[in-house]
């Protein structure tokens, strides 16, 4: 017990520093260890990462087909449509490489294998997330920042050091609001015992923004993506500010500015929902 | 067709566990059809009448192909079942059966593409009438040639899907490629984006290619696109692909039966 990494600084006088270097260095711990498991299999690692190349190729050549066939969507040219579905695939990379397996946390759930998480002494959560690196978010990578230097040289964009800085926030927002969105969806399998429809609902929804300009749908649908489940502030609304397109949502282009804080808020509520999630099912388990 | 109907009722008794996924699937599509028609919406307000295809029929074809997916969901073919039963190394019992193999995953397959069809497919359809332009057979003729198109297009489907499942057999795990072969078959079948408008070359590709028997050549005759002697040449290349799919697949079975033979002893 007394010789498990950190065990020394948590003893220490700056308890709360300690434990935040502590838990870093468990997750990169475990991740290494998920890398080297995954290396064993190399073809699967290089198959999955082409596969998923292919699968955002195959969905920005739709979108290239039908903008290049009637000249533009609502206004939307070619490039400044591959922009905004980059600037979603970004974000989202960040989200599958890390976070991806929130969704499996049902199989945990319904297999009791959760448990071994609760008995050891570091956070679950760590101990969960470090589970698994999914290394097929490479191929998001790769898709997202071809598709971002590509439109930004196609539209002659001259950025500045704020534009830049607000492309980095937008990214990282659009990553926090996915993984909360998924985290929470996830959390329910602590009340149903099964998420994982909801989650692929959710994902559909989210893929379907992502991929059309929103400003294209119906006004309850523009509510829905807006308040209810905000997936529009992940790629939509911070599109419409870096482009100069704020007029095509009316009086609300400003909302990409919220962004961050939409993200913020949400990740706190998935948070809490998970605390109250584990309590639970701490408490009905046994 | 008394085995068709118990693996019809074996997915209805799977699928009725879990009543509330079902409401959630059927979300899902409507929010699939709902994209594609203010889509097309959107785009022939710009260019009204576009390639020869009214606005209606436009909005028709993206509906059905929406709700087609719910049966022709490339996931959820043969090769699921026999990466499945490979992995588990229970794919002995199914060799044991007194039921010849393919002839057994196209009797599974198709009950429960029937079962999808009823319960997911057409409840579909029937909302998209409701609320979203969705319009019947262009004609009575249209209508029937499609049923016969659509069943030709679930073989050529099946027919791939057990090649890919061949294919688990020698790599043990298809997940990955799956990804891809998901997306690639969705594009060259016209699923949401007509092949008329496919440009040069890959317009050429897709119309070689078997893909398009599965959603595209079923579709068009429906919203009347293709009629008459057009529709029946349509039929005729669903044939010829299923005939040369049927024929691989067989020859890619009786290869992997004598491997799998051989490993098991």
């Amino acid at each position: 017990m007394a010789d498990w990494p950190g065990a020394k600084s948590i003893r220490g006088s700056s308890y709360k520093e300690g434990k935040v270097i502590e838990t870093v260095s468990i997750y990169l711990k475990l991740i290494k260890i998920s890398m080297k498991s995954r290396m064993q299999y190399r073809a699967d690692f290089f198959t999955g990462i082409i596969s998923v190349i292919i699968l955002n190729a195959v969905n920005l050549t739709l979108i290239g087909i039908l903008v290049n066939r009637f000249a533009h969507l609502n206004t939307w040219n070619l490039w400044e449509m591959v922009f905004l579905y980059s600037l979603w695939v970004m974000g989202h990379s960040i989200y599958s490489l890390l976070f991806w397996h929130f969704n499996t946390l049902e199989d945990y759930l319904v297999r009791g294998t959760f448990d071994q998480f609760l008995i050891r002494p570091i956070g679950v959560l760590v101990q969960f997330l470090g589970r698994e690196i999914q290394y097929m978010g490479i191929g998001d990578v790769i898709v997202g920042a071809t598709g971002l230097v590509l439109s930004y040289s196609k539209l002659g964009l001259n950025w500045g050091m704020f534009e830049f800085s607000w492309l980095i926030a937008a990214i990282l927002s659009g990553a926090i609001i996915e993984l909360a969105l998924a985290w929470l969806i996830a959390c329910l399998s602590f009340w149903t015992g099964r998420s994982v429809t909801a989650y692929f609902v959710m994902m559909r929804l989210n893929l379907m923004v992502q991929q059309y300009p929103v400003d294209i749908f119906g006004t309850w649908f523009r509510v829905l993506v807006t308040g209810l489940i905000p997936v529009a502030f992940i790629n939509y609304y911070p599109t419409l500010l870096l482009l100069g397109k704020t007029e095509q949502a009316g009086g609300w282009g400003w909302l990409g500015m919220m962004s961050p804080v939409v993200a913020l808020l949400l990740l706190a509520l998935a948070m809490l929902v998970w605390r109250i999630g584990i309590k639970r099912y701490s408490s009905t388990g046994s | 067709m008394r085995l068709f109907w118990s693996f019809t009722r074996q997915a209805f008794h799977n699928t009725a566990v879990y009543r509330f996924e079902f409401w959630l699937q059927l979300f899902s599509v409507f929010f699939m059809m709902y994209s594609v028609f203010w889509v097309w919406k959107i785009l022939y307000k710009q260019s009204p009448g576009a390639f020869g295809v009214t606005l209606e029929q436009m909005v028709t074809y993206g509906i059905l192909g929406m709700a087609l997916e719910t049966i022709f969901h490339p996931g959820r073919g043969p090769q699921t079942y026999i990466t499945e039963q490979i992995r588990s190394g229970s794919i002995d019992t199914d060799l044991t059966k007194p039921l010849d193999f393919h002839v057994h995953m196209f009797a599974r397959n198709f009950g429960e593409t029937i079962f999808r069809f009823g319960t997911l497919a057409m409840p579909s359809l029937a909302i998209g009438y409701l609320f979203l332009d969705f319009r019947l057979p262009a004609s009575f003729t249209n209508g029937v040639v499609f049923t016969i198109s659509l069943f030709l297009g679930f073989m050529v489907l099946f027919s791939l899907n057990f090649l890919l499942g061949m294919l688990s057999v020698v790599t043990l795990d298809i997940r990955s490629i799956s990804w891809a072969y998901n997306a690639l078959v969705r594009f060259f079948a016209g699923q949401m984006v007509p092949l008329w408008l496919f440009p040069g070359f890959v317009g050429t590709l897709a119309a070689v290619l078997p893909f398009k028997s599965i959603y595209f050549i079923p579709l068009s005759i429906y919203i009347g696109k293709m009629n008459g002697i057009e529709a029946w040449q349509g039929i005729g290349f669903q044939l010829i692909w299923i005939a040369v799919l049927l024929l691989f697949g067989r020859l890619a079975w009786s290869k992997v039966h004598t491997r799998l033979v051989i490993q098991g002893g």
